[in-house]
């Protein structure tokens, strides 16, 4: 039996997990091929014009493991502990997948809501019907499951920038490349949200405690966390994204007040390099002379200090 | 006290009277119009729909108006509709005003009744059950205009821009529940037709915003009217308040029909999107028309859906996202050539039938 998983959304996260999950039950797992020009524009003649950049892309997913598979694993995230919900898209995202492929492939949909265990246990014994076998293979997987628990160390000295964005717009290649390619090359390094321990991320200190979505509060925690240790912060956010509407605008207002340069780049299918890496540039030249505008005044508070020291 | 809240279509009607009930004084914010938007729109983040500009650009004006306490809906869940009170209070901060704002959630009427309002009001929870009786009257009493407005607009277009003002005026003065039910005779004698039918009967379904405030769909309803189609919708303050309050029938049948399409709620009102368009497809309706607020997420979710169904019944489907920017003549053009094909498919279907 042929199972496939789209390398979209949640695969980014999970993907591993998955993969040793369901070749444990005896699945010969089938994974698509990284995201390119050929996989996107299938995606775009499945779904409407005016979803975001990552269901389309996830569409065009699909639609390319549609006839190599017999069955399609695609869990729907409902929510996660704390009853944190995630993106009506990602819930939908099941939905589309089951209208978009029809009778042509079966669908396999575990239910995610809080624990990962028992819904991939369900998921597991539709595909192979021994139980042991089943729980095993989740036992065995389970350690796949990223887990954050390390505190990245920032040394004076070096240049930095935060990339926030979703994990599954920042784990895409085809997507973070051109930013993460301009970054590095000027000599920044990138601080993401996913090398933060969970305890940061899962914070409910001040409006990370109204955020009801999943990753929208890791992402305002992540923010909140790395803004001071920082020169700036460049957010992803894909056209279309409401949480993202709605949280970018905190951030853009508390970076405001830090004096952090923010940078809010808007992508979607039409989205060019060449004005990724334009405005990325404007961007860390900003952060530069930030940077060179906070050591010439604590220069010149040494100075003074100095003279009346002197005098 | 001088309490205002966002418009909402001609239910504001029924929202004032509400307030009034409970000892308020209201000061409704201007009509909405170009400068609403406008106004809203250069205080709003730029990625976000369109109810939240509109709404903002509501509560500026009725500030201007002397304002000091503005209501808001909210109630976080998986639709962004529940966070927009944090983002007004904190721009009309960011502008200086002075005012109250007090978020209203939507999701617990227990809390509603004998915490929120008497708290906000001083009055007894007797009292806000009495009021919100009285505002489930009054929102049906508008629905049941509306509904007699679109079919009188469908056949006779000019008799129907004569008798909205006369309507809206007796559903403005009915105040006591016995001058409500008054009220629902006259707006219906107001309205009387002579029993012929429209040519087309169009099923309107979307975002509840947009189904409530004409101003935000450009008047949709009456322009189809215009054309000579009746708009069929069920969605209204009414029934969300039904939902609110767990009775509302038409609601869990609209879940048991989009089961077929949606099996888990994305949020928002998607399910009832779906549900009410298969309804309105089993009714023998003629068309779909779904309005939504651009870069709305579950009305996207439940557009993928609207589709699938008209790719399986043939039933035609217009959607439509609206913002700031939507042109209204191209919006025209659209919706003259939807009418045109949903009537000549109809034409087609009788003669195949003779």
């Amino acid at each position: 039996m042929k199972v496939g998983i789209p390398r979209a959304l949640l695969y980014h996260r999970y993907g591993r997990f998955w993969e040793e999950f369901l070749a444990g039950i005896g699945a010969e797992v089938v994974v698509s091929r990284r995201t390119d020009k050929v996989l996107l524009q299938k995606g775009l003649s499945h779904v409407s014009s005016e979803i975001c950049l990552p269901i389309k892309i996830v569409a065009g997913h699909i639609e390319e493991l549609v006839g190599k598979i017999d069955v399609l694993f695609l869990p729907r995230l409902l929510w996660l502990e704390d009853k944190l919900y995630a993106c009506p898209k990602m819930i939908g995202i099941v939905d589309i997948a089951r209208m978009m492929t029809g009778d042509r492939v079966r669908v396999v949909a575990p239910k995610i809501q809080g624990s990962l265990w028992l819904p991939h246990f369900r998921a597991g014994m539709e595909l192979c019907h021994d139980p042991m076998r089943v729980a095993r293979a989740l036992t065995r997987a389970r350690r796949h499951i990223p887990v954050h628990d390390r505190t990245p160390l920032f040394p004076d000295g070096e240049k930095r920038v935060a990339l926030l964005g979703h994990f599954y717009n920042i784990g895409d290649d085809f997507i973070s490349r051109p930013m993460v390619d301009t970054l590095t090359g000027h000599g920044y390094r990138i601080c993401t949200k996913d090398e933060l321990p969970e305890s940061v991320l899962r914070s409910r200190q001040g409006f990370a405690r109204s955020i009801r979505w999943v990753y929208e509060r890791e992402l305002y925690n992540a923010f909140r966390f790395l803004v001071d240790k920082v020169d700036g912060v460049c957010m992803i956010v894909s056209m279309g994204c409401g949480p993202d509407s709605l949280v970018a605008e905190f951030m853009r207002d508390e970076a405001q007040r830090r004096d952090r340069p923010f940078l809010q780049l808007v992508i979607d299918e039409h989205t060019g390099t060449a004005g990724i890496v334009t405005r990325i540039e404007a961007f860390l030249e900003l952060a530069e002379r930030r940077q060179a505008r906070a050591l010439q005044i604590s220069d010149s508070r040494l100075k003074i200090g100095g003279q009346g020291r002197a005098a | 006290m001088k309490a205002s809240f966002p418009n909402l279509g001609y239910d504001t009607y029924a929202l004032k009277t509400f307030v009034e009930d409970l000892g308020g004084e209201v000061i409704l914010a201007p009509p909405n119009s170009r400068r609403t938007v406008e106004l809203g729109a250069l205080h709003s983040p730029e990625l976000i729909c369109m109810p939240y500009k509109i709404t903002l650009g509501n509560m500026l004006e009725a500030i201007e108006l002397g304002a000091d306490t503005l209501f808001m809906a909210a109630g976080a869940r998986k639709c962004r509709f529940g966070y927009y009170h944090y983002l007004h209070e904190r721009a009309l901060k960011d502008l200086g005003k002075e005012c109250r704002f007090i978020a209203v959630t939507q999701y617990s009427p227990f809390d509603f009744v004998f915490k929120v309002m008497p708290g906000i009001f001083g009055v007894s929870p007797f009292r806000v059950i009495r009021a919100v009786a009285k505002l489930l009257a009054k929102s049906r009493l508008t629905q049941e205009f509306r509904q007699q407005l679109n079919r009188k607009m469908a056949l006779d277009f000019d008799g129907a821009e004569q008798a909205k003002p006369k309507a809206l005026s007796v559903i403005e003065r009915a105040h006591t529940l016995k001058e409500i039910q008054a009220a629902r005779g006259e707006v219906r004698r107001i309205f009387a037709l002579n029993g012929s039918e429209p040519a087309i009967r169009l099923g309107l379904v979307g975002e509840i915003y947009f189904m409530i405030e004409q101003f935000a769909s450009q008047e949709i309803e009456k322009e189809l009217g215009k054309m000579g189609a009746e708009v069929v919708f069920e969605r209204s303050l009414y029934r969300h308040i039904r939902h609110l309050l767990s009775s509302d029938p038409a609601f869990v049948r609209s879940g048991r029909l989009a089961r077929r399409y949606l099996q888990e709620s994305p949020g928002g009102e998607a399910i009832r999107t779906v549900g009410e368009a298969v309804y309105f497809q089993q009714q023998g309706l003629d068309g779909i028309v779904h309005i939504f607020p651009f870069t709305c997420m579950p009305e996207n979710i439940a557009l993928e859906a609207l589709q699938k169904l008209s790719e399986e019944t043939g039933l035609p489907v217009l959607s439509l996202s609206f913002d700031e920017h939507t042109s209204r003549t191209g919006l025209l053009t659209r919706l003259e050539a939807f009418v045109d094909l949903v009537k000549r498919r109809k034409l087609g279907r009788r003669l195949h039938r003779n």
